[in-house]
């Protein structure tokens, strides 16, 4: 497979991942009995996919995100996907001992604190398998 | 770490979106290399100094 016809599919990843989740909020919506999170989940979903492609016409961190060919860009990607991992686990974390000290299980937030442990965990032991 | 990247750049003339070209790279990842922002990983440096058709010692002064 060629170059450019790699870079042409990665292209398209994004906002195909983006239409993908914005019909899978509407498809969850509808069938839940919430069209008005179906249709706004949906269009955020949309927008966004269609920004980025737009984006990557005149800026190059945009059309680096896409194409995935550019190191840096794809480094600052995996570092703020990082600090957007910390973030939600600290909050994840402080939700789980409000509500324990509420008196409640802590649920859902003491699986969901569990879940990150046993990824990290899982995700460092593969790691260093691989490295 | 300092480099040299734009000076070799500037001696052929070049403009940081011609290198970024040729690397496969955007220019704004040139002008962080050039200005010490980014450290670039070991396959493009050695894709740098073999484009300049020096090494990579040459090119980034690891001292520094």
């Amino acid at each position: 497979m060629s170059t450019a016809k790699r870079c042409l599919q990665s292209r398209w990843a994004t906002p195909v991942v983006c239409l993908v989740a914005g019909l899978a909020y509407l498809g969850a919506g509808l069938a839940g009995g919430e069209p008005a999170f179906a249709w706004v989940g949906f269009g955020i979903m949309v927008v966004f996919g269609a920004a980025m492609l737009a984006a990557s016409r005149f800026s190059e961190t945009a059309k680096g995100l896409l194409d995935r060919r550019d190191e840096r860009i794809n480094a600052l990607d995996r570092d703020a996907t990082v600090i957007a991992g910390v973030v939600v686990i600290l909050a994840i974390l402080v939700m789980a001992i409000v509500e324990i000290a509420q008196g409640e299980d802590g649920s859902p937030y003491f699986q969901l604190a569990a879940l990150a442990g046993v990824s990290y965990a899982v995700a460092l032991l593969w790691l260093r398998w691989r490295r | 770490m300092k480099n040299v990247v734009r000076q070799l750049r500037g001696a052929r003339d070049l403009s940081q979106a011609d290198l970024g070209a040729a690397l496969g790279v955007s220019r704004q990842t040139v002008n962080s290399i050039e200005t010490g922002r980014y450290l670039p990983s070991l396959p493009l440096a050695i894709a740098i100094a073999r484009f300049f058709g020096t090494t990579v010692e040459e090119v980034f002064d690891v001292d520094s």
